[in-house]
């Protein structure tokens, strides 16, 4: 059957690089501790921190899912609204899927997508700042 | 050939990596070791869902109507078609790259596939419903939207790029 076959193929086309890549990400989340990053990214603002939230997190493996917690403590710790949605939209760049993303997609799709994730995460942060933070400053004046 | 060397040589570098790691510190490098199993584990089964899919298709859907859909012929629309399965696709993603490539491989636009990378990451309906939680209606519904409009014109432009 056409259908086993492909899952055949494919499956031992990409076995070592998940290999790989599993590795790289558990690497990842055993040296680089949520609280390192937590504390490096600090509240995002002023320009150094924006760029390091549009560009740090594309580094980061993981799903939606173990990302939100992370999330969640960065704005415990007063992180912008953009600040947040950078976070999100770099990591969604997901560079230690390089190697899966090249073998399937080509280096030129591959970097080309990663470059425009950081501008995308720029935007974003921007947008959702004025969309999202409006009412918030409404209040802080009132303060 | 030369694609089953460069997945060997990623290899070679995360092994390399991993004795460096136990090296420095045996402990977190066995709880790196844990870690990497769970992550296995939790992509596996997701990765096989996804090629059954892939075989699937490739049995059942030609390559004339991928292309129909995804392809370039249909431009613009058909990343916006690309952005909709993204947004609702319940991959994890590294399940994203071979599916698209796959696409590709029968007739989908690269940036059809652009919108579908970015949105089948960024867009979780299933994730929805913590990330309302977490960090507010206005927040989520925002985002996503951005996310979608944003990815849209990127895609767009990844397509001029790299046709």
């Amino acid at each position: 059957m056409i259908v086993a076959k492909t899952v055949y193929s494919t499956f031992f086309e990409v076995l070592d690089i998940i290999v790989a890549v599993s590795i790289f990400i558990g690497l990842f989340q055993v040296w680089v501790k949520p609280q390192t990053i937590v504390k490096l990214l600090g509240k995002g603002s002023g320009i150094k921190g924006f760029i390091l939230v549009c560009t740090f997190p594309i580094l980061m493996g993981g799903s939606l899912f173990t990302v939100f917690p992370l999330l969640k403590a960065l704005k415990e710790k007063g992180a912008r609204t953009g600040a947040i949605a950078s976070f999100i939209t770099a990591w969604g760049g997901k560079a230690p899927l390089l190697p899966l993303e090249t073998q399937f997609l080509g280096w030129p799709f591959a970097l080309l997508r990663l470059s425009l994730v950081v501008l995308f995460a720029f935007v974003m942060g921007i947008l959702m700042d004025w969309v999202v933070e409006k009412p918030v400053e409404a209040n802080v004046n009132k303060r | 050939m030369n694609d089953m060397r460069a997945g060997q040589i990623y290899l070679i570098v995360a092994l390399g990596l991993m004795a460096i790691s136990y090296m420095k510190e045996k402990q977190r490098t066995r709880e790196a070791l844990k870690a990497t199993f769970k992550i296995l584990y939790t992509i596996m089964p997701v990765l096989i869902f996804v090629f059954v899919l892939m075989g699937l298709i490739q049995a059942y859907v030609s390559r004339e109507t991928i292309a129909s859909i995804l392809g370039q012929k249909n431009g613009a629309l058909g990343i916006i078609y690309a952005e909709l399965i993204g947004s609702i696709a319940l991959f994890l993603p590294p399940a994203v790259f071979p599916f698209g490539g796959y696409l590709h491989n029968n007739g989908a636009s690269y940036g059809s596939i652009a919108g579908f990378v970015f949105t089948a990451i960024l867009i979780g309906v299933t994730t929805l419903p913590l990330e309302f939680k977490l960090f507010g209606k206005r927040f989520t519904i925002a985002r996503n939207i951005f996310t979608f409009v944003l990815a849209f014109f990127i895609a767009l432009l990844m397509e001029e790029i790299l046709r």
